[in-house]
């Protein structure tokens, strides 16, 4: 459905490199990336409001790269959901509808139905300063649907609510993209949001996609160590592959190289990753589930709400990171204190190889 | 109230009485019958009604003119910006004499852009035109900078999201941009007739006749001394100051709204 071939754009501290992306019909695509990363730049090219300095972007076939933002028919919607602060919530959401010079009862219609949807019926005739941060994502949804846009633009749509809000404006989004069947371009920083509602997913870093997939690939074999840390990966041991076929990966000694995906075919130097519920701590099971079991020291230890994160030496001081329920503690053989020596395994399955650098 | 508050407010209230008191006293000073008997000299109303008007068409040339300029300014980077913002804020720092003597050697009959005019029977020595276009240059910067900065608090991703919505440039400019700045360009509109209404150096220089107040009080000054003076321009001051307080009150109650 859209099509970025190529896009280059440099606009004041901000680039974008050589971006390539395609959008199905209907599909939710999330933009994970750090700020700074050139998300917005990204996003309000696709709108048209930047023009790319280099590549295509396309709408059905159709080259869109300069066609102004108001000929795009794309709804979008801002962190800080930009609400015309001089206009009722009526007139901000029928804002488009007047720009097309539609009839009053038609504008009337389509409003209240929008409203209808998103429940804000009976905020029609309020100031947007009268409003929550949850009230005023609902009124900018509705305005940015109401002309039912080809696709639907979210920058960091969440990110200034607070936690419960959140949460239930996620359930929105996931509702009105499948109720609507709208094609939604959605970026963030959040992990958890990405996870919760992207369909594919794509990492941006300094201006470029790093990577892309469903959010399961992304996490299961992440490309590079930024990736890998973005998705939440926190244990990285360095490794070398050595002549005879095996890795020797500090604190967890020679591994065969069949444990590890992508197999690594080049003798030289890699990052081994692994996430922390690959690592079982206090009641590990015998079985060739495991590369590596023994003894470690709890480090340090952070009790939080229903879970307890653990800082891990091995026998030679590598550390190691995991995380594990409450409950879970609570069947360990004795209760976990910082300095004690417990058993654990890493399991084959969770390993995966990085280049070094 | 803490002590650093009530030594700023001391220091306030000294100014306030620096600024206050020689109206006060020049008012209160002013027998009303004599006002009443300025008033009621055509030559007097007549004065301060021209100054009233031509600082009008001063202001509504400025509204016109300097509104996409102070946009301009707000929202575009372009070589020379700084120059022009310069050129803007010049007719603040110059003496307005001297300013005046610059549009007489430019607006004048004999030179370029009045001859011109004269041509299509536009005379700007000596006329209501003259003291209007005096008017604009000197108090144009009120205008230009309260709307610049004005359109500066505009969030541009208002307008941005205007655009999205299917809103042309212009449109956005009509419908988002201009309605949320209106507060800063009445404003800036209202300090411009203000300071039109008061302007001397750069109007007896262009048009010493027809008189406008401030002219007609350095006149009387000159030639029958401060008592004859004194009653026109208490009088302006009284007319200026209902004015200025019911046009901020106006402009207050719409942004309340």
């Amino acid at each position: 459905m859209l099509r970025l071939d190529d896009i280059s754009l440099q606009i004041g501290g901000f680039s974008l490199q050589s971006i390539n992306l395609h959008i199905r019909q209907g599909e939710y695509r999330v933009i994970l990336g750090p700020t700074g990363a050139g998300k917005t730049v990204l996003l309000e090219t696709i709108a048209g409001l930047n023009r790319p300095q280099q590549g295509t972007i396309s709408l059905a076939g159709k080259n869109i790269s300069a066609t102004a933002p108001e000929k795009r028919h794309f709804g979008m919607v801002y962190q800080d959901y930009a609400l015309f602060p001089h206009l009722s919530v009526f007139h901000n959401i029928a804002f488009s509808l007047h720009i097309q010079k539609l009839r009053k009862k038609i504008i009337r219609q389509k409003v209240d139905r929008m409203a209808e949807f998103f429940r804000i019926s009976h905020l029609l005739k309020r100031l947007p300063r009268d409003l929550s941060g949850g009230e005023c994502q609902r009124v900018a949804l509705a305005r940015a649907l109401v002309a039912e846009p080809a696709m639907l633009l979210l920058d960091e749509p969440l990110s200034a609510l607070d936690r419960l809000t959140r949460d239930r404006l996620q359930a929105e989004l996931q509702r009105v993209h499948r109720q609507l069947g709208i094609t939604v371009f959605h970026i963030t920083h959040d992990l958890d949001e990405a996870f919760f509602l992207a369909e594919r997913m794509a990492v941006m870093r300094e201006g470029r996609i790093v990577q892309q997939g469903t959010p399961r690939e992304i996490a299961r074999r992440p490309k590079t160590g930024f990736v890998a840390k973005l998705m939440g990966l926190r244990n990285f041991l360095p490794a070398r592959l050595t002549t005879e076929g095996m890795i020797e990966v500090r604190g967890m000694g020679r591994l065969s190289r069949d444990f590890l995906r992508p197999a690594p075919k080049q003798v030289g130097d890699y990052l081994v990753t692994f996430p922390d519920q690959a690592v079982e701590i206090g009641s590990v099971q015998t079985g060739k589930v495991y590369c590596w079991q023994g003894m470690a020291r709890i480090a340090e230890m952070r009790r939080g709400r229903g879970r307890v994160d653990f800082k891990l030496a091995l026998p030679d001081n590598t550390i190691i990171f995991t995380a594990c329920s409450q409950r879970e503690t609570d069947r360990f053989p004795c209760s976990p204190v910082p300095g004690m020596e417990i058993e654990i395994g890493i399991m084959k399955k969770g390993l995966h190889l990085l280049a070094a650098k | 109230m803490s002590t650093f508050r009530i030594g700023m407010a001391a220091i306030g209230l000294i100014l306030i009485f620096l600024l206050a008191l020689p109206l006060i006293n020049m008012i209160t000073g002013t027998d009303p019958t004599v006002l009443r008997a300025t008033l009621a000299d055509h030559e007097v109303s007549a004065s301060i009604l021209l100054s009233l008007r031509c600082a009008l068409w001063a202001t509504l040339a400025g509204l016109l003119l300097g509104t996409p300029l102070a946009y301009l300014l707000a929202r575009c980077s372009f070589p020379g910006k700084s120059i022009i913002q310069g050129l803007v804020d010049l007719p603040i720092m110059i003496p307005h004499t001297a300013m005046g003597i610059a549009l007489l050697m430019i607006y004048g009959r004999k030179f370029l852009v009045g001859g011109l005019f004269a041509k299509i029977g536009l005379s700007f020595v000596g006329t209501e035109a003259g003291i209007s276009l005096a008017m604009a240059y000197v108090s144009m910067p009120f205008l230009v900078n309260a709307a610049r900065d004005g359109f500066l608090a505009v969030d541009p991703k208002l307008e941005k999201v205007a655009r999205t919505l299917g809103a042309s440039p212009r449109q956005v400019f009509f419908h988002v941009s201009l309605p949320l700045c209106r507060q800063a360009i009445v404003s800036g509109a209202i300090m411009m007739w203000a300071r039109g209404i008061s302007e001397f150096g750069a109007v007896i220089i262009l048009a010493y006749h027809p008189m406008v107040a401030p002219v007609l009080i350095w006149e009387r000054f000159e030639s029958y001394g401060l008592k004859y003076a004194r009653p026109v321009a208490v009088l302006l001051i009284l007319i200026c100051l209902v004015v200025f307080a019911g046009l901020r009150w106006m402009a207050a109650r719409r942004q309340e709204d």
